[in-house]
């Protein structure tokens, strides 16, 4: 039996009485060191304090260099055509006009990839389009030019041929499964996982009463504010350095090398401060167009990428559709739960494995629940690459499961507040996967945000006081 | 080219440049002052903005040839690495800013405010950041570091801000 | 950007002899503010070949009286309209809905002429001054001309100016200054919104009857260009002024609305905000009109 973890007094706000007063020196630069180390158990202490951080500094001095802050002598500009079309064959890409453009350096297409697949799990995505267009957002081509300018116009006189196909844009159409195959042959279901947990029929047949209810999330964009950027140069022994705003650089390591089919340690990427990822730039993007693009040209070359471009071009959150069927007693007691989760996996799949994997796992809610059935797909659309944001699956499930509770609860006549405290976890409760659960504080969380709030029941709904 | 002459975080400086250069691109690609970032290029996010003649505008939004003659004031030329203005000084203290991005237009738009208004309300400080967007930090601890800065500014005390 | 000739006018005058040497044989823009032509020539394949910079023409910022009313030169930009004492004064709607525009970094930039320029159908400018009947002066290589702000604008970014004109100034015709007028916006955000609907009502009351004299409103959002009200308007002239009566015009103001279904909203909701918004708009000139007449003016038309 665990104990109740300890909740440490949060100590006071970092006090520095010199900065607070006015007229006083600029103070040196010094790094935060009072750390308290926690004992085991312990909550941190850290939760609920402030922290300056190392970087803020920098930061207000407008002197932190970003990617695109960069500039190498002799640099070129590379922007990247999209193809601007759910779903086609491509017949033909020509060049020719833009490669004699003044100014235009070198211009590459997929089949200038020795290796055109990557993906942090399934290979499905090319780096450039080279037979097939999965989504308008796709590069179908690379100009290196040396001005922005002249590479956006050299973009204009590629001319590409597309044989369109129809494409497929619901998720429910996705997985059916007569629905032809967007990376055919395969069919559209490319992630499936099953809960199963006790005896989810038998617990409707005993339930007093049973809910449905279905629920959509949207797709969401990461917006970071710091578009993507990228700048690939070689040195003189056949070795690439990419500077990029990739979070993941050992996975971008091995997906460049496995493009460009040289060895991880011909590979060297650098990556600093970021101007805001929140998942949206875990896997690589235009990098090994990029070190391709260097390579012919034997100049650095770099890239940012549009506003646009972020949300046409780059990872976006998946978009759910989630159905419950729960069964619960006349007091809101929650004995079966079954769920179908519809993950929309847009072109390619990126991290959806993670977020089917979590979404599953996460969609029954903090809930003890004996009689589960869990069943989540996802298929491909031809839509904006879906992968991760911040949450992974968790914030769509938490919607459609606390959306369902206070239907459950209006319905039944019950306070929300209470059902939620009949079904929550508690200390060592069992997860959906039979994880054994610690430091579990639903309910004095779910008390205290009450208590904050000012509810007082059901019979004073939305009359509650601020905090 | 189109030849423009400014007044430059103080001092005098000239360039000839095509005529569609914007005022952001002079600063980052003539001057290498990249502390005005490009957001979004079209003015909506305010990572572009400097204090063109005493007002905050989105530098990605004015052409060379319509600064000529003008004074700019931008990050850099808020203070140096020994002498802090007030503003960064509590941006710093209070961590109001996380990846930094948008904290050269947010600090502009803020000092800005502060040379005309300097003892502005919570409402004033949001409305005078309304056109600069932030993803990472829900603006709060921007608008304490402001409050804090007028403060300086007024040279009063900077009241203690309670913990979460 | 695409490149392009640059010109800088140093007033009025120089900008239509410019406009004049370039319109004929290129596609010549003029540049005030830069806030909706510098974003739309970001991203666009085709941009003009001279661009003409009218920013410095000091002549085209005044905000005056004048023998045919208040005068607003076509460069002032919102913020000088939000600080201007004889806007606040006459007009806070116009301050009201300078204050909706985008963010302060673009009100410092943008400009009323821009504005109404620009000429999308949701733009905040458009309906007060459409709401006092504003007349706009056109400066083009044969002189000046005037033409009714309700005529000025044929579609979602076309107005009756030809390439070798530009707009010149804005005029509040004499019998309507201080007329109580309210501004509306309902957006999807409080900053940086486009407008689902916006509206802007102004009304002169019979304070002996209590009803409405010359009431005027202009829908913006809810038809390919900024629209008076005209059966809303018919409903109240001459109508006792109560809650009632404008909730009812409000009612009517949705058979002048003909708005569309787009990825911010359904013509459904755009229909319910004109309803909404116009009795609000309308409540907000009412209270304008009261204050003023406790102020002393008498809320009745100047003769």
């Amino acid at each position: 039996m665990a104990d109740k973890p300890k909740v440490v007094d949060k100590p006071d706000v970092l006090q520095r009485p010199d900065i607070l007063k006015p007229q006083a020196p600029a103070p040196l630069v010094t790094f935060p060191v009072e750390v308290v180390v926690p004992e085991g158990r312990q909550q941190t202490p850290a939760v609920g304090q402030r922290a300056s951080r190392a970087d803020g500094r920098l930061h207000g001095l407008g002197q932190t260099k970003y990617i695109d802050d960069m500039y190498f002598p002799n640099m070129l500009f590379a922007k990247i055509k999209r193809a601007g079309i759910a779903s086609a064959l491509i017949k033909s890409i020509d060049t020719k006009e833009a490669e004699a453009m003044p100014g235009v350096i070198a211009v590459i297409t997929g089949r200038d990839i020795p290796c055109n697949s990557f993906g942090p799990s399934l290979k499905d995505q090319p780096v450039l389009a080279d037979t097939r267009v999965f989504h308008a957002g796709d590069g179908v081509a690379a100009v290196a030019a040396v001005s922005e300018q002249i590479a956006t116009e050299a973009l204009e006189k590629i001319k590409v041929e597309y044989e369109p196909l129809t494409p497929v844009l619901d998720p429910l159409e996705s997985l059916k499964l007569e629905t032809p195959g967007i990376h055919a042959p395969s069919a559209n279901i490319y992630g499936h996982k099953i809960i199963k947990k006790g005896d989810v029929e038998k617990a409707f047949a005993e339930s007093d009463h049973i809910f449905e209810g279905s629920f959509r999330t949207q797709m969401v964009e990461h917006v970071p504010l710091e578009p993507y950027a990228c700048i690939a140069q070689w040195d003189a022994n056949g070795r690439v350095t990419i500077y990029s705003t990739l979070g993941r650089i050992t996975l971008g390591r091995a997906d460049v090398g496995r493009t460009l089919g040289i060895p991880m340690s011909r590979v060297r990427i650098v990556a600093t401060v970021v101007g805001g990822n929140f998942g949206g730039k875990n896997e690589i993007r235009a990098e090994p167009a990029l070190a391709l693009l260097s390579k012919k040209t034997g100049r650095p070359v770099k890239c940012v990428y549009t506003r646009v471009e972020e949300f046409t071009s780059s990872t976006t959150r998946h978009p759910l559709i989630m159905d419950y069927k729960t069964g619960v007693t006349k007091q809101g007691k929650i004995l079966g739960r079954k769920i179908r989760l519809v993950l929309d996996g847009g072109a390619y799949c990126s991290w959806s494995e993670t977020t089917l994997g979590k979404a599953c796992i996460l969609s029954a809610g903090p809930y003890n629940i004996e009689n589960l059935h869990a069943e989540a797909f996802v298929v491909y659309t031809n839509k904006t690459m879906t992968g991760a944001m911040r949450g992974f699956g968790a914030p769509q499930v938490c919607f459609a499961y606390e959306s369902h509770m206070d239907d459950i609860a209006h319905t039944l006549g019950i306070d929300p507040l209470e059902i939620r405290l009949l079904n929550a976890f508690d200390e060592g409760s069992l997860s959906p996967t039979s994880q054994k659960l610690h430091s579990v504080v639903v309910k004095e969380s779910l008390l205290r945000a009450a208590k904050l709030f000012g509810w007082n029941g059901l019979g004073d709904a939305g009359s509650g006081n601020g905090a | 080219m189109v030849n423009v002459t400014l007044k430059l975080n103080g001092e005098t400086r000239s360039a000839s440049v095509p005529p569609e250069t914007t005022l952001l691109r002079l600063l980052r690609d003539q001057f290498n002052l990249t502390g005005a970032k490009l957001g979004c290029d079209v003015g909506d996010c305010g990572a572009c903005t400097v204090i063109v003649d005493g007002k905050p505008v989105n530098s990605c939004l004015m052409l060379v040839g319509q600064v000529d003659g003008r004074e700019i004031l931008t990050i850099e030329g808020l203070a140096t690495a020994d002498h802090l203005h007030p503003l960064q000084k509590l941006f710093e203290h209070f961590g109001s800013l996380q990846c930094g991005f948008c904290g050269p237009g947010v600090i502009m738009s803020a000092k800005a405010l502060l040379d005309e208004n300097p003892d502005p309300s919570t409402q004033e400080i949001r409305d005078a950041l309304g056109g600069n967007l932030c993803r990472c930090t829900g603006y709060t601890k921007m608008i304490e570091a402001i409050k804090g800065a007028s403060c300086i500014l007024r040279g009063e005390e900077v009241p203690a801000v309670k913990s979460a | 950007m695409k490149s392009f000739e640059f010109f800088a006018a140093k007033d009025s005058n120089h900008a239509v002899t410019l406009l004049a040497q370039h319109a004929a044989n290129a596609k010549v823009k003029i540049i005030a503010g830069g806030t909706d032509l510098l974003a739309d020539l970001k991203f666009t394949a085709h941009g003009p070949d001279v661009v003409v910079d009218i920013s410095r023409a000091e002549d085209l910022k005044n905000i005056t009286m004048t023998d045919q009313g208040l005068s607003i030169g076509a460069l002032v930009t919102h913020t000088q309209i939000m600080r201007s004492p004889l806007i606040r004064q006459l007009f806070p709607a116009l301050v009201d809905a300078a204050h909706t525009i985008g963010a302060v970094q673009t009100r410092n930039l943008g400009t009323l002429g821009g504005n109404l320029v620009t000429a999308v159908p949701s733009m905040d400018s458009g309906p007060t001054l459409m709401a006092l009947e504003a007349i706009v002066t056109i400066a083009g290589n044969g002189g000046r001309r005037q033409v009714p702000l309700s005529e000025f604008f044929v579609g979602p970014r076309r107005t009756v100016l030809k390439p070798d004109e530009l707009l010149a100034e804005i005029i509040i015709p004499k019998q309507n200054l201080g007329k109580p007028t309210h501004f509306l916006k309902f957006g999807l955000r409080k900053g940086q919104a486009l407008a689902l609907v916006n509206v802007g009502a102004s009304f002169w009351v019979d304070w002996d009857k209590n009803t409405f004299l010359a009431p005027r409103i202009a829908l913006g959002a809810v038809a390919p260009k900024v629209i008076r009200a005209v059966q809303a308007e018919a409903y109240l002239e001459g109508r006792t002024i109560t809650p009632e009566t404008m909730a009812e015009a409000g009612r009517v103001a949705v058979n002048d609305a003909k708005p569309i279904s787009d990825f911010r909203a359904s013509a459904e909701y755009r229909r319910n905000l004109v309803a909404v918004l116009t009795k609000r708009a309308l409540e907000g000139a009412w209270a304008l009109a009261q204050t003023k007449r406790l102020e002393g003016s008498n809320g009745k038309r100047n003769a």
